[in-house]
C-alpha cells in the first residue's frame, strides 16, 4: 500500500474543474473526419459521383483543419496546472494499439505469402531495393533530428528546436516523395493493387505506413506553427517524437518483409 | 446547451453515451421485432424480399453490439462511475473523451443512413467475404461504422487505463478498487489489443471491394478464411468486452444490496477478470469449427475454450458467494441483477456443448447458438445495464426511480426474453438453422416461432415501460437521499447527487489502508 501512496505524492494536484467545461474542437475534428473520409470515400468509390465527393471533401477538410488548430491552440494556451505529462503515458498505450493493427496487416501478408505456390506471383515486375535503402536512411536520420529538436527545447533553445523540427519535416516529406515516385513507376509498369497477391500486400502495407508518416508530419506542423509565435509545449513535442520513432521502427519491418524477403 | 453537447465532463459524456446507446437499442430492437415477425410462419411474411430481411439482420447485430452494448457499458457506465469510484476529478484526457463520444454519435448517424441509401449494407455484423465483397450492398458503410466505433473505443481505452493507473485517490491500492473498475480495465485492455485486428480485417474488406486487392479472393492468391480468422480474433474477445463490465455492474449491485463484501475478491479479480482477459485471444477458432480448420487447431482451441470455464466459474462463485447470508434488498436494480445471474447460469452452461467440436459441428449453425449467445451476452449484459441504471439512478438524478413500475417492467422483460429465446434453444437441435430468411424444411417448428414472436412483443412492452419510467422519474421522481442504498463505495459516500464539476467538493478523498468499497459490517 505504501508504494501507491508514494506514487501519488508525485502527482498530488489534478486539475479539478470548478464549472462545466466544454470544447468544440473534438466535435469539429470528428465532423471533419466524418465528411472527408466515410462520406467522401462513398461518394467516389461507391456512388462514383464526383460532385458528391468534392462537396463532402470540400466541407470536411476545412472543418478538420479548423478543429485541429483549435485543439492545438486550446492545449498550448491552457494553464500549466492542467498538464501532468499524462500524455506521455497515453501515447504509448495508443502505440500498443497501432502495433496490433500492423500485426494484423503483416499476418494477412504472411498468410498469403506462405500459402502461395510461387513467390513473387506472376505479373510482378522487378522492384528495386536502392530506393528503400535511401528511404530508410531518410527516416532514421529524421528520428535523429527530431531527437535533437527535443533536446534543444529541453535546453530552452526554441530557435534551435524550430531549425531541427523543420529539418525533420523536410526529411519526412522527401520520404513521402520517394513513396510517390516508386508508386508511379510501378503503376506505370502495370503493377497496381489488383495485379496479384503481392501487389495487394505491397500497396496496402506501404500505403498504410505512408499514411502514418503523413500523420506524423501533420503532428510536427502542429508543433511548429505555434512555435513560430513562441508557444511551445515539451510534452506535446515529446509525444510527437515518440510517435515518429514508432513510425520509423515499423518501417524496418516494412522494408525487411516487403522489399528484402 | 453547449455545455451538454460539447461537454468534456466525464459525467455528461456518460449521459450522452447513455442516450445514444438507448436510441441505438430502440432501433436495433425494432429490427429484432421485424425479424421475429418475418419468422412467425414459414414462407414470406412481412416482406417477400430476403435482401430486406438481411439488412434487418445486419442492423440488429451490428447496432446491438457496436452501438448499444459496448458503448452502454464501457461508454456510459465507465464514464459516469469509474472516475467517481476511484476518487478522480475527471478522466485523464477530458477532450479525448469528448472526441470518443462524438465519434460514437456520428457512427450512429452513419449506421442510420443505411435506411436511407439505395443500397443498404446486408452483410450481418460479421461481414464475411466473399458475400460482403460481391454484394450490391454498401459494404463501405459497415466498414466505416466499425472504424469510427473502434477508434472511439481505442481512445476510451487510452483514457481509462491512464486514469486508473495515475488518478486513483491518494492511498488507493489495487486491491481496494471496485470490481466494476476492474471489469472496465480488463475490457479496455482487450479493446486496445483486439480492436485493431477488427479494423485491419474490415479495412482489407474495403480494399478488396473498392480498390481491387485480393486479400480474400482465392482465385488471385488470397484466402477467404483469412477474414474469419482476423475478424474473430477481435470479435470473440468482444464478447468479454461486454461480459466483464456487465459482471462488474452485477458485483456493485449484489454487494450493496446484500450488504456483504465481495466474496473471494482476489481470486475473482486476478483469476476471473484477468484470467478471462488472458484466454480471450486464444479461443477464436471455435467460431470456425464449421468453416473448416486443421484438427490440431480445432482441438487446441477447444481446450482453451473449455478452460474459459475456470475464470468465468471464479467470477460466478464470487457473485453467489457475495449473496450468501446477505441481508438482501430486492429492489428493481437487484431484481435485474438476479435475472442476469440466471442468464449467466443458463447461457454459461449452454456454452459448454458449443465448445465441444464434435457437438458444435452439428448445432453450431442452428438457433441453439443464437439462443446461447443471446442468453450469455445480449440478455445478461442488457439486464446488468438496466439494473445499473436503476441502481445508480438516485446518483445520476438525485431522485428515486419508481419501484412499482420498475418491477412491472422487470417481470415483463424477464418473462418476455425467456419466452423468446428458450423456444429457439429447443428448436435448434431439431433442425432450425440460424440467420435464414425462411424455413420450408422444418415447417413443423412454426408453433415455437409463434411463441418466440409473442415473447418479443412482451419485451417491447417491458422496455417501453422501463424507458418511460426513467424519463418520468428523472423529471418528477421522489427525492432520494445521497446514499439511499447504504453503499460504502466512493461514488455514494463522497459525492453529491448528481455530482457537480470536479466531483468531490471537499477535495479528493484520502484512502486509508483498511478501507474497501465493500467493507460492510465493519
Amino acid at each position: 500500500m505504501a508504494t501507491h501512496s508514494e506514487s501519488h505524492a508525485e502527482h498530488p494536484h489534478f486539475h479539478a474543474p470548478s464549472h462545466w467545461e466544454w470544447s468544440t474542437a473534438p466535435t469539429l475534428i470528428v465532423l471533419g473526419i466524418f465528411f472527408s473520409i466515410p462520406l467522401a470515400f462513398a461518394g467516389h468509390f461507391v456512388y462514383h459521383n464526383s460532385l458528391m465527393t468534392s462537396v463532402f471533401a470540400g466541407l470536411g477538410v476545412p472543418v478538420l483543419l479548423w478543429g485541429i488548430s483549435q485543439w492545438v491552440s486550446e492545449g498550448i494556451n491552457s494553464p500549466e496546472s492542467h498538464h501532468h505529462g499524462l500524455s506521455k503515458v497515453g501515447l504509448p498505450i495508443f502505440i500498443v494499439s497501432e502495433v496490433w493493427i500492423f500485426i494484423g496487416l503483416f499476418s494477412a501478408y504472411w498468410a498469403l505469402r506462405l500459402m502461395a505456390a510461387q513467390w513473387p506471383p506472376d505479373g510482378t515486375p522487378h522492384i528495386g531495393t536502392n530506393l528503400p535503402i535511401i528511404m530508410t536512411i531518410l527516416l532514421v536520420s529524421s528520428s535523429a533530428t527530431i531527437h535533437v529538436a527535443e533536446e534543444k527545447l529541453e535546453e530552452g533553445d526554441v530557435g534551435g528546436m524550430k531549425t531541427w523540427l523543420i529539418l525533420t519535416l523536410l526529411l519526412g516529406t522527401v520520404f513521402l516523395g520517394c513513396t510517390l515516385t516508386e508508386y508511379s513507376k510501378l503503376i506505370g509498369e502495370g503493377f497496381v493493387p489488383s495485379t496479384n497477391a503481392y501487389s495487394t500486400a505491397f500497396f496496402s502495407i506501404t500505403g498504410f505506413h505512408a499514411s502514418h508518416v503523413l500523420v506524423g508530419l501533420v503532428t510536427f506542423l502542429c508543433v511548429l506553427i505555434p512555435a513560430l509565435s513562441g508557444k511551445t509545449n515539451k510534452t506535446f513535442l515529446a509525444c510527437a517524437s515518440v510517435y515518429w520513432h514508432f513510425v520509423d521502427i515499423v518501417w524496418f519491418f516494412v522494408v525487411s518483409q516487403i522489399y528484402f524477403w | 446547451m453547449k455545455e451538454w453537447i460539447f461537454t468534456t465532463d466525464h459525467k455528461r459524456v456518460g449521459i450522452s453515451y447513455l442516450v445514444g446507446s438507448m436510441a441505438a437499442f430502440a432501433v436495433a430492437g425494432t429490427m429484432a421485432l421485424l425479424i421475429r415477425m418475418e419468422q412467425f410462419n414459414p414462407g414470406p411474411g412481412i416482406t417477400d424480399n430476403p435482401h430486406t430481411y438481411n439488412t434487418w439482420l445486419y442492423f440488429h447485430g451490428a447496432a446491438m453490439i457496436l452501438a448499444f452494448l459496448i458503448p452502454g457499458l464501457t461508454g456510459f457506465a465507465a464514464n459516469y462511475f469509474l472516475p467517481l469510484m476511484i476518487g478522480a476529478p475527471d478522466v485523464a484526457f477530458p477532450r479525448v473523451n469528448s472526441f470518443s463520444v462524438m465519434l460514437f454519435w456520428l457512427a450512429i448517424v452513419l449506421a442510420l443512413l443505411n435506411f436511407v441509401i439505395p443500397d443498404p449494407a446486408d452483410i450481418m455484423w460479421t461481414g464475411y467475404p466473399p458475400y460482403s465483397v460481391m454484394t450490391e450492398g454498401n459494404t463501405a458503410w459497415y466498414v466505416f461504422v466499425v472504424h469510427m466505433m473502434g477508434f472511439s473505443s481505442i481512445l476510451g481505452a487510452i483514457n481509462f487505463l491512464t486514469t486508473v493507473i495515475y488518478m486513483r485517490a491518494p492511498g488507493m491500492g489495487w486491491n481496494q478498487l471496485n470490481v466494476f473498475v476492474w471489469g472496465t480495465v480488463t475490457a479496455f485492455v482487450m479493446q486496445l489489443i483486439f480492436i485493431p485486428a477488427l479494423a485491419a480485417a474490415v479495412t482489407l474488406l474495403l480494399f478488396d471491394k473498392y480498390l481491387g486487392t485480393h486479400f480474400f479472393d482465392p482465385a488471385a492468391g488470397g484466402d477467404v478464411l483469412l477474414y474469419q480468422n482476423i475478424f474473430w480474433f477481435y470479435s470473440h474477445p468482444a464478447v468479454y468486452v461486454i461480459l466483464l463490465p456487465a459482471l462488474g455492474i452485477l458485483f456493485e449491485i449484489v454487494a450493496t444490496m446484500s450488504k456483504n463484501p465481495v466474496f473471494n475478491y482476489k481470486a475473482c479479480i486476478y483469476g476471473g477478470f484477468w484470467g478471462t482477459t488472458l484466454l480471450a485471444g486464444e479461443v477464436w477458432i471455435h467460431h470456425l469449427y464449421v468453416s473448416g480448420m486443421p484438427d490440431w487447431l480445432r482441438i487446441g482451441m477447444m481446450v482453451s475454450t473449455i478452460l474459459i470455464s475456470i475464470p468465468v466459474g471464479l467470477m460466478t462463485i464470487s457473485l453467489w458467494g457475495t449473496l450468501y447470508r446477505g441481508a438482501i434488498t430486492f429492489n428493481t436494480g437487484m431484481m435485474y441483477a438476479s435475472g442476469a445471474l440466471f442468464f449467466l447460469l443458463l447461457g454459461g452452461l449452454t456454452g459448454i456443448p458449443n465448445a465441444m467440436t464434435v457437438v458444435d459441428l452439428h448445432i453450431g449453425e442452428t438457433s441453439f447458438v443464437h439462443s446461447h449467445f443471446h442468453y450469455v451476452m445480449a440478455m445478461l449484459a442488457t439486464f446488468a445495464l438496466i439494473g445499473g441504471v436503476y441502481y445508480w439512478f438516485p446518483k445520476m438524478t438525485g431522485k428515486y426511480a419508481n419501484e412499482g413500475i420498475g418491477k412491472l417492467g422487470f417481470w415483463l422483460n424477464f418473462i418476455g426474453v425467456n419466452v423468446t429465446m428458450f423456444p429457439l434453444m429447443l428448436i435448434g437441435p431439431l433442425g432450425m438453422p440460424r440467420r435464414y430468411y425462411d424455413y420450408p424444411m422444418v415447417p413443423e417448428l412454426a408453433p415455437m416461432h409463434h411463441l418466440a414472436t409473442y415473447g418479443s412483443l412482451i419485451v417491447l412492452l417491458g422496455m417501453a415501460i422501463t424507458l418511460i419510467n426513467w424519463i418520468t422519474s428523472a423529471i418528477a421522481g421522489e427525492k432520494a437521499p445521497l446514499n439511499p442504498w447504504g453503499s460504502k463505495s466512493l461514488e455514494w459516500t463522497h459525492t453529491d447527487s448528481p455530482p457537480g464539476p470536479g466531483n468531490f467538493k471537499g477535495g479528493t478523498p484520502v484512502i486509508t489502508e483498511d478501507w474497501t468499497p465493500y467493507n460492510y459490517g465493519k
